[in-house]
């Protein structure tokens, strides 16, 4: 008997039976519905997010002031890159890494950064997968000042940003630099938690999961010194949040 | 780890006397304990995300093995690898073996309380290997050579000024001491080039979905992200009943695990974790591992009256509303799992006869069970094991009364089994006591209760029952 | 919890269940007891063969010797019909929400033991749903804190309304005690058998019953009281600790007096 079967007929007998049984449908969990309800569940949650989103963008706005994000609301493109421009300056950055996402080319990011003296990678996929790119990468995000990226969605309920990194997107980006701007579009802010994971169960069940996924609200932090909370333990220790609001 | 749980009243002792560690111990309740009550407080449907955290829980122990064969089929699809192990010893063995094997030289750990089971990073170490842990409290407490004090906060008992002889280099005795903030920033810088060289990280989870293969971590210094994206190997270690069904279960145990550790609506970050890094990422894993470990809990989830300690999503609640935890503190414990909960499965996991002490110390007072964000009834569960180290019915060998507890709790029993002996024994307790009361309190009582007026005066039996009184008035009444 | 639209019918008869400390320690609190329900035009009934509901012994881990003390308290009780109303949060919850689990595999017992529980009832638990949190208006002029005892609380539940009640005794200044939920560390035998930490958690209670700066403590549950007054004597301080049900009777001797002296 391999380890797993032995393991789990020991978990079968705990529980009193002489072997592993489906379980029955149980209503607490959503584990029992189907391809078309979590494909349902999530198309609604993005039909509320469209209908609401200017309240969604106030409570969004809200929430992330309170955890912690730098708030900046802007209803053109060059407002936004103007705040770069001015973070940039303000951190003395000489070295910023971006992801690839297309709210930052509307922006312009790459002028605001390069303005202000600073110089700019963008996290891409080389292609290779060898040792020595992937240690260039770390590298560059480790001594990167500023990490900017856009969001794929945002919840209101918590003032998170949602990232799944991919090619473009690094997982170091909005993680090593000291400080983490993401730029935000109203249309990907969403509700809540709810609909958060039922938009990744939905994309689950059509074979389509990310990789990984980080939900971002606010600076890092720890209150492990005498209960006393401090920013910017191990990740940004400042995080601005750009709401780009120019439909 | 190897369970102390004999120490527990001497350790407790110690506590009790140590004025700085009850006043750091006053931040789980000020803090932890008053943040998850705000929190609760703030959402409108709090009790029934309790309820339906409850109802997520029960459903997945009662069907544990077709949701542990489920996780590791998914794991497996998704590029991960997964080994059971039935006991701490098999889990570290594996992670050692996959350590040499892979030619790693620095282990980063992030926080797992199945780690420290395993007793693993010094285990590394013993085998030559760099192991670091990155979560600021562990660091602190592995600076110290000290095990967790309490589930989420693991140097909680420790002053600045301690932190600050771990941690700052320059401090001298009679320094100012540095503040939280500037100790902080040099534990990140320290930390930083860790990070950066670590071939192989190890992390908890905090849930394990059965339907995708996803591990959970919820963390707020960013070392779990680290940790997930740095090395060339990544190794998840957990406890078997980890698990939850559904990617959308997530929201509900989300919600419920972080307002009631921290009182915060979230935590800074939640990394979801599906597998090694994929082809198109620049960085993150070339390998995950997922590592099941049983050691023990088979035993919790036999045990009928036991098995809802499963339910436990290590939040800490019942920590910070403790009243016996915030006096004895987590080594009192004696093991890896402090406070109510450690109260209730270390006695299964460890050894009943040897921790006996540990459900013997509470007062009962349900706060554990009040706090507790999947309502485990924790006061249900210690009274059973008192049970059981009183009588030993189940098991002789877990009986731990002595004779003379029995004799007393016997002539007890004699005594309450008929009204005219509860009256005598009553006037006569009286009888003898009352040479040594003053205003009708004893300064000093007699075994089996001068435990009692070590540090309180005891009140003196009545000089007649109250149903001679009220037979009394009722005469009077009459005439 | 009830609010103030009390159950009715209103009962006009009840059983007394004294609880062992009570009727061989506490008396006053039971003849309290008896004053506040008669006052409230109650008929009390007392079962004269009453000793315990066998708590201490279920909670110490020897439920064999609690079992036949159980079984003899459902006995007792079972041969009356009404309300039974017991001075004691702890007392209560032992017959309801853990004979079941110290009967277990007898049904016939658990169903017995049910059918008394469901119709056993804490003092204020009692006033406030059969007569409401303003049934009794008494006076009584001191400055005092309430300690919510943890049985009443949590295992039955009750938690503003001994407050309420109390509200209405007029000349009863009334101020909330830090960390009024927080245990006083008695636990039964807990106190006698680790006394080092029930007197750890005990000085923690009786720092805020101090720095709170009231004459009196009110607490439900008999234990607890002499927990704090027990503690509170051996700092040499001269705060009082009460039973509610006391508090309540004097407040109505009071009011009484003042008016047969008008």
């Amino acid at each position: 008997m391999t380890d797993r079967a032995k393991f789990i007929a020991n978990v079968t007998s705990a529980l009193g039976r002489t072997e592993v049984i489906a379980p029955p449908r149980d209503e607490s969990t959503a584990a029992f519905d189907d391809v078309e309800t979590a494909r349902a569940v999530a198309d609604r949650a993005l039909a509320d997010a469209a209908s609401n989103a200017v309240e969604l963008t106030d409570r969004m706005a809200e929430a992330a002031s309170t955890i912690g994000w730098k708030v900046h609301r802007v209803s053109n493109p060059e407002d936004a890159a103007d705040i770069v421009s001015n973070i940039c300056d303000q951190k003395g950055a000489t070295s910023v890494l971006r992801s690839t996402h297309d709210v930052l080319d509307e922006i312009n990011v790459d002028a605001a950064v390069t303005s202000s003296g600073a110089t700019l990678g963008v996290t891409e996929h080389s292609g290779d997968n060898n040792e020595t790119k992937i240690t260039e990468s770390k590298s560059a995000a480790f001594s990167a000042d500023i990490g900017i990226t856009g969001a794929d969605y945002a919840i209101a309920e918590t003032g998170t940003i949602v990232l799944h990194p991919r090619s473009g997107l690094s997982r170091l980006v909005s993680l090593a630099p000291p400080t983490h701007i993401a730029v935000l579009r109203p249309t990907e802010i969403i509700d809540s938690l709810d609909e958060l994971f039922a938009h990744e169960r939905n994309d689950h069940m059509s074979g389509n999961l990310a990789g990984s996924m980080n939900l971002i609200s606010g600076p890092s932090k720890t209150a492990d010194i005498e209960g006393t909370t401090v920013t910017g333990i191990h990740g940004p220790l400042e995080v601005h949040l750009i709401i780009l609001e120019n439909d | 780890m190897k369970p102390l749980t004999t120490s527990f009243r001497t350790k407790a002792a110690e506590t009790m006397v140590d004025e700085q560690v009850l006043q750091s111990l006053e931040h789980v309740y000020t803090g932890f304990f008053k943040g998850r009550l705000e929190a609760a407080g703030n959402t409108d449907n709090w009790e029934e995300l309790r309820d339906k955290g409850k109802a997520i829980k029960d459903h997945t122990i009662a069907h544990l093995d077709y949701y542990l064969g489920q996780l590791a089929d998914n794991v497996e699809k998704n590029g991960g690898s997964v080994f059971f192990a039935a006991d701490a010893a098999e889990a570290r063995k594996y992670v050692l073996d996959l350590a040499h094997a892979r030619n790693i030289k620095t282990v980063i750990k992030s926080k797992s309380m199945v780690s420290e089971e395993m007793a693993l990073a010094q285990a590394l170490i013993d085998d030559g290997i760099e192991a670091v842990e990155t979560d600021l409290g562990e660091y602190i407490i592995q600076l110290s050579d000290e095990t967790p004090y309490h589930l989420i906060a693991p140097a909680v008992h420790k002053s600045r000024k301690e932190v600050a002889e771990l941690l700052d280099d320059n401090y001298v005795e009679g320094d100012p001491v540095p503040d939280a903030t500037e100790l902080t920033m040099m534990a990140r810088e320290k930390l930083r080039g860790v990070f950066e060289r670590a071939d192989m990280s190890v992390t908890g989870v905090n849930f394990a979905v059965a339907e995708s293969g996803s591990i959970t971590l919820v963390t707020n210094e960013g070392n779990g992200r680290m940790s997930t994206t740095v090395p060339r190997v990544h190794v998840a270690v957990m406890g078997m009943e980890k698990i939850i069904p559904s990617i959308q279960d997530l929201s509900t145990m989300l919600r419920i695990l972080i307002r009631s550790a921290t009182g915060q609506r979230i935590s800074s970050y939640v990394t979801m974790v599906n597998g090694p890094r994929k082809s198109d990422e620049e960085e993150g894993p070339e390998e995950f591992h997922l590592v099941i470990m049983d050691n023990g809990r088979q035993k919790l989830l036999a045990d009928d009256q036991m098995r809802e300690s499963l339910n436990c999503i290590r939040c800490g609640a019942c920590l910070n509303a403790c009243p016996v935890y915030r006096k004895v503190g987590g080594h009192a414990y004696g093991w890896v799992y402090p406070g109510p909960i450690g109260a209730i499965v270390t006695p299964v996991l460890t050894g009943l006869k040897d921790a006996a002490n540990l459900p013997a110390a509470s007062s009962l007072c349900g706060a554990c069970h009040d706090a507790c964000p999947v309502k485990i009834n924790m006061p249900r569960m210690l009274l059973e094991l008192r049970y059981r180290t009183a009588e030993g019915k189940t098991d002789k060998d877990e009986r731990t009364s002595t004779t003379r507890e029995r004799t007393v709790w016997k002539a007890w029993r004699i005594g309450m089994m008929g009204r005219k002996r509860f009256d005598i024994g009553a006037r006569l307790s009286r009888l003898f006591l009352r040479p040594m009361a003053r205003n009708g309190w004893l300064k000093k009582a007699p075994p089996p209760i001068s435990g009692w007026t070590s540090t309180r005066d005891f009140p003196l039996v009545s000089s007649s029952s109250l149903k001679a009184r009220l037979n009394k008035r009722s005469k009077k009444a009459k005439s | 919890m009830p609010e103030n639209t009390p159950d009715s019918p209103r009962p006009e008869r009840v059983t007394l269940f004294a609880s062992c400390m009570v009727d061989q320690l506490a008396t006053a609190v039971g003849e309290s007891t008896v004053d506040v329900l008669e006052h409230l035009g109650i008929e009390v009934k007392f079962l004269d063969d009453q000793t315990c509901c066998g708590q201490p012994a279920f909670n110490s881990g020897f439920r064999s010797e609690a079992l036949p003390v159980a079984k003899r308290f459902i006995e007792l009780f079972e041969q009356v019909s009404g309300p039974i109303v017991v001075p004691s949060g702890s007392c209560a919850a032992m017959v309801r929400n853990y004979y079941a689990d110290l009967f277990r595999v007898d049904e016939q017992m658990v169903m017995r033991a049910n059918r008394v529980g469901e119709r056993l009832y804490e003092l204020s638990e009692f006033i406030s749903r059969f007569f409401g949190t303003d049934a009794i208006t008494g006076k009584l002029t001191d400055t005092a804190t309430y300690h919510k005892c943890c049985h009443l609380l949590r295992e039955i539940g009750v938690d503003e309304e001994p407050l309420e009640i109390l509200s209405n005794v007029e000349g009863l200044q009334m101020t909330p005690l830090e960390r009024a939920d927080v245990c006083c560390g008695f636990g039964g035998a807990f106190s006698v058998k680790m006394p080092d930490i029930s007197s750890a958690i005990l000085n923690e209670k009786l720092d805020n019953i101090e720095a709170n700066g009231s004459n009196i403590v009110i607490a439900a549950d008999t234990g607890c009281v002499y927990q704090m007054q027990g503690g509170l004597r051996r700092r040499g301080s001269s705060v009082q600790v009460v039973h509610i049900a006391e508090v309540l009777a004097e407040s109505i001797r009071n009011s009484n007096r003042a008016v047969n002296s008008e």
